[in-house]
């Protein structure tokens, strides 16, 4: 009768099978080796530690494999993927500006937001789609507020 | 200045172990014990040393019975060159003038 393997024993096993799991298949024997050499280590902690560098070690296999792949197909992937993420990037950027802000007040022209005496139509459409609306009323107010304090000295 | 293949400290430590018993067949482990490398490290630099032509590997019958086979690893001809020459180079010149 044989005892039953420890928790540890039975997790380095499972990571040795994703190991072998993980390597690219020309290299199965590979697989085969790391997974029985697991057979010898009599040590839990020992084996434990050996599965996760053999869980490294496919993994590196894979990372190699792919960029020993034919360069053609490489710089497709690559231009392919920074493609993208040049898209993502733009679309970031250009979210929710979709109208050109409102003038400032002390910007020339500013007040005369509402009318045009050339077209006597307004330039800018009556409603924004963002819900925002101009107020020109609060343009005069201010330029009058302004005009007011210039003239206040010479009253002196 | 491209790197010299097969140079790195790891693979100087696992050629040396190889030579030590160039004759013998060397398990996984017991490579990994010796030289101080994880299996996350001996693995990579064994199955690259095998594609290179540098080693060779085969299955051995367990010794007792119950175990599975084991993969087992020895240098070839061209192995042995190399590091040969690596042991040569790491040596300090008047020894290996001496040697050689």
């Amino acid at each position: 009768m044989t005892a039953a393997p420890s928790r540890w024993r039975r997790l380095a096993v499972q990571l040795v099978q994703h190991a072998a799991s993980a390597l690219p298949g020309a290299r199965a024997p590979w697989a085969d080796a790391m997974r029985r050499e697991l057979d010898y280590i009599g040590d839990d902690p020992a084996a434990l530690q050996w599965a996760l560098g053999c869980v490294v070690a496919s993994y590196r296999a894979r990372l190699s494999q792919w960029f020993s792949l034919r360069p053609t197909w490489r710089q497709v992937a690559t231009s392919g993927a920074l493609m993208v993420l040049i898209g993502l990037a733009l679309q970031e950027n250009a979210g929710g500006q979709t109208q050109p802000p409102w003038p400032a007040c002390d910007e020339p022209g500013a007040s005369r937001i509402s009318s045009t005496p050339e077209t006597g139509s307004s330039p800018r459409p009556a409603a924004r789609s963002d819900g925002l609306k101009h107020d020109p009323t609060a343009c005069e107010a201010i330029s009058a507020t302004d005009r007011t304090q210039e003239q206040e000295p010479r009253s002196r | 200045m491209p790197r010299k293949p097969n140079n790195s400290r790891q693979t100087r430590a696992l050629l040396a172990a190889f030579l030590e018993q160039s004759a013998t067949w060397r398990h996984g482990y017991d490579l990994s014990k010796e030289t101080g490398l994880r299996s996350g490290t001996l693995y990579p630099l064994l199955m690259r040393l095998s594609e290179q032509g540098l080693l060779e590997s085969r299955w051995q019958e367990p010794e007792r019975p119950g175990l599975p086979p084991r993969h087992v690893y020895r240098l070839t001809a061209p192995g042995l060159t190399l590091a040969r020459e690596q042991e040569l180079a790491a040596m300090p010149a008047e020894r290996a003038g001496a040697l050689a």
